[in-house]
C-alpha cells in the first residue's frame, strides 16, 4: 500500500526515463482524439454558448497537456510555470479587456460608416 | 560556489586564451581602441556605452525642446513652421523617452545590477552587447529623417492613426519612425530577458530575493514590464506597417478597419512604458536615501511589494489615456477606478522614503539634494496624475497643457532627477572620481528652479484652455504671460543642464580621486575598488543580510576568513572564468539596421525597378543578420581563466 | 560515442545557478511569456474585428475548409510529439534517434507549411479572399501568416540543429572545412525541401483539378522533370552528408540547446491550438 505508492512517487521524482517515450506517445494520441472531438462538436445541434464553452474547454485541456508534459513543466521547478503563467494571464487578461471594450455598446461602429 | 561552477554541465569550458579556431571563429582580444569597444561583452563597458548614448540624445532632445519653447515664447510666432513644429514635438518626445531616459536607466541596470548581486557579468554577455548595438541602430533610424528629404517623423510620439496611415502621411518619415521603434523594441526585450535571467539565476550565495538591493528589485520589475508591454506596440507597429506597405485594412475605415484599435494597442504598451520610465529612478532613490540618512530603508518588504504592484497594476489602466474617446460608461468607470488604485502603492513608497529619512543622520550631499527634489517634484506630478484619474475632470484636462505639466513633473521631477542623482552617486564607483560638492549643488539648484519655472505655469495654461501640439496661439487667449515665463524657465533649465554636463566632463578628467566606498554606503557594489576590475569580484561574496556591504564592514574578521576560504576554492578550480569577446553581436545588429532601413524605404507603388533595389537591401540586411547569428552560435560560449594577483 | 557519459548530466538541474534552472531554459520560458502577449494582441485584433463584421463581408465558414485545417492541426500535433522525442533522445545521448526525430519534426512542420500555402492560394484565387479586399482577409492572413512565419523559423532552426549535429570533433574541427561543408549542407537541405514542397503542392493542384490517373502522373513527371531531378539529387546529397565520418562534437551537453528549441516549437503548437479554435472552429457555430 504505502510502499508501492512510495516507489511510484520515487519513479516520478527522478523522471521516469523509460516511461517518458511511452507517455509522450500516449498524450499525442489523446490530443489527436480531442481534436477529433472538437471538430465533431461544431456540427452538434446545441446552443452556441454550450458549444463555445466546450470548445474553449477542450482547447484549454490540449494547451495544458502540451505545456505540462511536452514542455516538461510538470517536472521542472515551479518558477518556470509561474514565469510562463504571468505572460499567459497578462495576455489573456488584455485580450479579455479589449474584447469587453470593443463589445460595449459605445464601441459599435456607426451604421452609416464606410458602407 | 566555485565547486558548483566547475561541476555545471551548462557552462562552456576553458578554451585557452583566445585560441584561434577557424578563420571566422577567432575570438577578439583587444581591450582598447575601436575593436575593443565593438567586441566588448563586459557589462560595465556596455553600461558606459548606453550612458554616453543616452546623454548625447538627451542633449539633442533638449535642443528640440528649446526650439519648441522658442516658437511658443510669443503668440503668432514664425520661428518654426507648423510642419517643423510637428517634427519637433514628435522627436523631442521620442528622443527623451526612448533614446535618453530608457538607455540611461539601462546604463545603470548594466553597470550596477550585476555588482549588487555579486555576479561577474550578466547571464548572456553577447546578447547584452547585441542589445546595445540594436538600440543604437534604432536610434539612428529614428533620427535619419533629419537628413532626408521626407523629414523627421511628425505624427507625435504616439503615432495615432489615421494620421499616420499612408493616406495622410504619404512619405517615408513615419516608416522610419515605425522601423526605428521596432528595433528599439527588439533591443529592450533582448536586454530585459538578460536582466531577468541574471537577477533570478546569478545571485551570489546567500543572496535571497528579499536581500536584493531595491535598485535590483526595480530592475527586475522593469525588465518584466518591458518584455510584457513591448509586444503590444510591436503588433500595433506591424499592423500599421502592413497598412502602409501592403494596403491591408487594420486602420482603413472604408474597408471595416477601426483607427481606435491603434490607440488601444499603443496605450496597452504606453502605460506600462511610463512605469518603465519611473521605476528604475525609484530604485535609485531607494539606494540613495538610506546611504545619506545612515539608516536602512524603511519598510523594505513593502517598498518591494509596492514596486511589483505598480508594475502589475500598470497593465490595467491604459484607457485612462482615452477617457474622451467614448469608451462607454462601464469602460470609463473601470479604468478610472484602476487608475486611482495604482496611486496607492506609489503613495506607500513615498511614505516609506520619508520614514527612511525620519530620525536619520542626514548628509546633504548632491545625490541627496536630487533625491529630496525627486520626492517633492514626483509628488506634485502624482497629484496632477490623480486629478486626471477622475474621468470627468480629465474631460477638461485631456489634450491641454495640464497634461504636459503633469508628465513633465513626473518625468523630469521624477525620472530625470533620480537618474541625475544616480550619476552623482555612482560616478565615483564608475570612474574613480568624485564630483565637486559646490558645482554639483549649483547645477541642482539651477535645474530645479528652471524646471519649476518652466512647468508650473503650464498647469494654469492647461486649465485656461491651451491645447497641446499646436504650433502657435493667438494673443488674446490670455496665454501670453504663461508661455513667456515657461520659455524663460526652459532656458534656465538648459543652463542648469549645461552646467551639470560641464561639471561631469571636467570631473571625469580632473576630478578628485576616490578609491573605495567614498559615501560609506550599504550595498555590495561599494565593496569593490573604484573603478572595479574587469572581473568585478576577486572572490564571490557570501551574503549574510540585506545591505550586505554594511554587514561586511561590521563583521570584518568573519568576512576575511570566509573570503580566504573561497579564494582557495576558486584557485583550485582554475581561477576566474571570463567570457570571450565577440564581433558577431555588432555584425548582427548591423544586418538588422540595413534590413530595417530597406523595409522603411520600400514604396508600395514604386517606379520601375525601384522596389527590386530596395527589397534587395532588406534581403541583404537580413542575410547578414542570419549569417552573424549562425556564427555567433557556432563560436560557442567558452571562455578563458584569469588569476588576479592578491593585491589587485 | 558518449555512452560512457550517458546520464552524467542532470538535465533538469544546473548547480551553478541560484535556482537550479539552467539559464537557457529560463531564457526561453521568459521569451515565451513575452510571445504570449505578442500573439494575444494579434489574436485580439482578429477577434475584435469579428465582433461586428461590416455588411457584405465574406462569411468565414464559406471560405474555410475544415478538413484541410483539421489535417494540418493533426500534423502539427504530431510534429510536437516528434520534437519531445528528439529532446528525450539527446538527453540520453542517442544521436541517431535525435536526428531521425528532428528530421520527422521538420517533415511534419513542412507539411503544415505546405497546407498553409495551399490554403492561402485557395483562399486568394478560388474564394477571392485577399489580404487587402476585406477586414477578414487582413486579420486572417496576418494572424495565420505570422504563426506560419514562426513555424518556418522553427523549421530553419531545426535544420540548423540537424546540420550542427554533424560537426566533427577534435582536430578536424580546427580546420575550416566543416564550416564550408555545413553551409553547403544547409543550401542543399533548403533547396531539396523547397523543391519537394513545390512538387507536392503542384501535384496536389493538378490532382484536384483533373481526373487522377496514370496519365496525369506521367504528364506531371514530363512537365516537372527538372524539379524532380533536382529533388532526387538533393536527397542523394543529403544521404551523403549524413554518412558517418568519425566522432562528432554533439552529445548530451547539447541537450539544453535542443530542449530550448523544443520549447519554442511546442509554443508554436499551442498558439495554433488557440488559433484553430478561435479563428476556425468558432466560425462554424451560430
Amino acid at each position: 500500500m504505502s510502499t508501492p505508492a512510495v516507489a511510484e512517487a520515487h519513479a516520478h521524482d527522478h523522471g521516469p526515463e523509460e516511461n517518458k517515450f511511452q507517455l509522450f506517445v500516449e498524450i499525442a494520441m489523446l490530443l489527436a482524439v480531442i481534436t477529433g472531438i472538437e471538430i465533431i462538436t461544431v456540427y452538434l445541434p446545441f446552443a452556441s454558448w454550450l458549444l463555445v464553452t466546450t470548445l474553449v474547454f477542450f482547447s484549454a485541456v490540449k494547451f495544458l497537456f502540451v505545456i505540462f508534459i511536452f514542455m516538461h513543466l510538470r517536472w521542472d521547478k515551479p518558477f518556470c510555470t509561474i514565469l510562463f503563467f504571468i505572460g499567459l494571464f497578462l495576455g489573456g487578461g488584455t485580450m479579455w479587456a479589449l474584447l469587453k471594450l470593443f463589445g460595449a455598446a459605445a464601441s459599435f461602429p456607426l451604421s452609416s460608416a464606410g458602407m | 560556489m566555485a565547486d558548483a561552477l566547475a561541476k555545471s554541465g551548462f557552462i562552456g569550458k576553458d578554451d585557452g586564451h583566445a585560441a584561434p579556431k577557424t578563420f571566422v571563429l577567432w575570438r577578439p582580444t583587444a581591450k582598447t581602441g575601436l575593436m575593443g569597444w565593438l567586441t566588448t561583452v563586459d557589462h560595465k563597458r556596455i553600461g558606459f556605452l548606453y550612458g554616453i548614448s543616452a546623454l548625447t540624445f538627451f542633449l539633442i532632445g533638449g535642443i528640440e525642446a528649446l526650439l519648441i519653447r522658442t516658437q511658443l515664447i510669443v503668440p503668432n510666432n514664425h520661428f518654426l513652421s507648423a510642419q517643423q513644429y510637428n517634427e519637433m514635438f514628435t522627436m523631442h518626445a521620442t528622443t527623451m523617452i526612448f533614446l535618453a531616459i530608457m538607455p540611461l536607466s539601462a546604463a545603470f541596470f548594466n553597470f550596477i545590477m550585476p555588482l549588487q548581486i555579486g555576479a561577474r557579468d550578466v547571464a548572456f554577455p553577447r546578447l547584452n552587447a547585441f542589445s546595445y548595438w540594436v538600440f543604437l541602430a534604432g536610434a539612428i533610424i529614428v533620427n535619419l529623417g533629419w537628413f532626408m528629404k521626407d523629414g523627421a517623423p511628425n505624427g507625435g510620439w504616439f503615432g495615432y492613426t489615421p494620421l499616420t496611415t499612408k493616406l495622410f502621411s504619404p512619405n517615408h518619415a513615419i516608416d522610419m519612425w515605425v522601423m526605428g521603434l521596432q528595433l528599439l523594441g527588439v533591443a529592450s526585450i533582448a536586454a530585459s530577458l538578460n536582466f531577468i535571467i541574471t537577477i533570478i539565476n546569478l545571485r551570489a550565495p546567500g543572496m535571497t530575493m528579499m536581500r536584493l538591493p531595491v535598485f535590483t528589485w526595480m530592475t527586475l520589475v522593469t525588465a518584466f514590464l518591458l518584455v510584457l508591454a513591448f509586444p503590444a506596440i510591436t503588433i500595433a507597429l506591424v499592423e500599421l506597417m502592413m497598412d502602409r506597405l501592403f494596403g491591408t485594412n487594420f486602420f482603413e475605415v472604408s474597408n471595416g478597419g477601426m483607427p481606435i484599435l491603434w490607440t488601444h494597442l499603443f496605450w496597452v504598451f504606453g502605460h506600462p512604458e511610463v512605469y518603465i520610465l519611473i521605476l528604475p529612478g525609484m530604485g535609485v532613490i531607494s539606494e540613495i536615501l538610506p546611504t545619506f540618512s545612515r539608516k536602512p530603508l524603511f519598510g523594505y518588504p513593502i517598498v518591494v511589494f509596492s514596486g511589483a504592484s505598480i508594475g502589475f497594476l500598470g497593465f490595467g489602466v491604459w484607457s485612462h489615456h482615452m477617457f474622451t474617446t467614448g469608451l462607454g460608461t462601464m469602460g470609463t468607470a473601470a479604468f478610472a477606478l484602476t487608475t486611482m488604485v495604482i496611486a496607492v502603492p506609489t503613495g506607500v513608497k513615498i511614505f516609506n522614503w520619508i520614514g527612511t529619512l525620519w530620525g536619520g543622520h542626514i548628509s546633504m550631499r548632491t545625490p541627496m539634494l536630487f533625491a529630496l527634489g525627486f520626492i517633492w517634484m514626483f509628488m506634485l506630478g502624482g497629484f496632477s496624475g490623480v486629478m486626471h484619474a477622475a474621468a470627468p475632470a480629465d474631460a477638461e484636462q485631456h489634450n491641454s497643457y495640464f497634461v504636459v505639466a503633469h508628465f513633465h513633473y513626473v518625468l523630469i521631477g521624477g525620472s530625470l532627477f533620480s537618474l541625475l542623482a544616480g550619476i552623482h552617486y555612482w560616478f565615483p564607483l564608475m570612474f574613480g572620481r568624485k564630483v565637486s560638492e559646490f558645482w554639483g549643488k549649483l547645477s541642482f539648484w539651477i535645474v530645479f528652479c528652471g524646471f519649476n519655472i518652466t512647468f508650473f505655469p503650464m498647469h494654469f495654461l492647461g486649465l485656461n484652455g491651451m491645447p497641446r501640439r499646436t504650433f502657435t496661439y493667438d494673443h488674446n487667449m490670455g496665454w501670453d504671460t504663461g508661455n513667456m515665463i515657461a520659455t524663460i524657465g526652459a532656458f534656465i533649465l538648459g543652463i542648469g543642464v549645461a552646467v551639470y554636463f560641464v561639471v561631469m566632463i571636467y570631473t571625469y578628467f580632473k576630478g578628485e580621486r576616490t578609491y573605495k566606498d567614498p559615501w560609506d554606503a550599504r550595498t555590495l557594489e561599494w565593496s569593490l575598488p573604484c573603478p572595479p576590475p574587469e572581473y568585478n569580484y576577486r572572490v564571490i561574496p557570501t551574503v549574510h543580510a540585506r545591505d550586505n556591504w554594511w554587514y561586511e564592514k561590521h563583521h570584518q574578521e568573519e568576512i576575511a576568513k570566509e573570503n580566504a576560504e573561497h579564494e582557495e576554492a576558486e584557485e583550485a578550480h582554475g581561477g576566474i572564468h571570463m567570457p570571450f569577446q565577440s564581433i558577431y553581436p555588432f555584425i548582427a545588429a548591423l544586418g538588422i539596421l540595413i534590413g530595417a532601413i530597406g523595409v522603411a524605404v520600400i514604396d508600395p507603388d514604386p517606379g520601375p525597378g525601384l522596389i527590386g533595389k530596395k527589397l534587395a537591401v532588406s534581403i541583404i540586411g537580413f542575410l547578414i543578420f542570419f549569417v552573424a547569428v549562425c556564427l555567433w552560435s557556432l563560436e560557442g560560449n567558452e571562455g578563458y581563466h584569469i588569476h588576479p594577483k592578491k593585491d589587485e | 560515442m558518449s555512452t560512457a557519459a550517458a546520464g552524467a548530466i542532470d538535465h533538469h538541474h544546473d548547480p551553478s545557478t541560484s535556482t537550479g534552472i539552467p539559464n537557457k531554459k529560463l531564457l526561453m520560458w521568459a521569451f515565451l511569456a513575452s510571445d504570449c502577449m505578442f500573439f494575444g494582441c494579434l489574436i485580439s485584433t482578429h477577434l475584435i474585428y469579428r465582433l461586428h463584421p461590416p455588411p457584405g463581408a465574406p462569411a468565414a465558414r464559406d471560405v474555410f475548409s475544415i478538413e484541410l485545417t483539421s489535417f494540418s492541426t493533426f500534423i502539427l500535433l504530431m510534429s510536437s510529439l516528434m520534437m519531445a522525442l528528439a529532446v528525450n533522445a539527446i538527453q540520453k545521448g542517442n544521436l541517431k534517434s535525435l536526428r531521425v526525430s528532428i528530421l520527422t519534426t521538420i517533415l511534419f512542420g513542412s507539411i503544415f507549411l505546405g497546407c498553409q500555402v495551399y490554403e492561402f492560394n485557395n483562399f486568394v484565387f478560388e474564394k477571392h479572399l485577399t489580404i487587402t479586399n476585406s477586414i477578414l482577409g487582413t486579420t486572417f492572413f496576418t494572424l495565420t501568416g505570422t504563426h506560419g512565419t514562426h513555424v518556418a523559423i522553427g523549421v530553419l532552426w531545426l535544420t540548423l540543429m540537424y546540420i550542427r549535429s554533424f560537426k566533427p570533433a577534435g582536430a578536424e574541427a580546427a580546420r575550416g572545412t566543416w564550416l564550408l561543408l555545413s553551409f553547403v549542407h544547409l543550401v542543399v537541405f533548403m533547396a531539396t525541401l523547397g523543391l519537394s514542397m513545390y512538387l507536392v503542392l503542384h501535384f496536389a493542384r493538378v490532382a484536384q483539378a483533373g481526373a487522377f490517373g496514370l496519365h496525369t502522373c506521367l504528364h506531371f513527371a514530363k512537365v516537372e522533370y527538372k524539379a524532380i531531378l533536382g529533388a532526387v539529387v538533393g536527397f542523394l546529397g543529403l544521404r551523403w552528408f549524413a554518412l558517418p565520418r568519425g566522432a562528432v562534437d554533439f552529445d548530451e551537453r547539447h541537450a539544453i540547446d535542443v530542449e530550448m528549441m523544443g520549447l519554442y516549437w511546442h509554443f508554436v503548437d499551442i498558439v495554433w491550438i488557440v488559433i484553430f479554435t478561435a479563428v476556425y472552429l468558432l466560425e462554424y457555430i451560430k
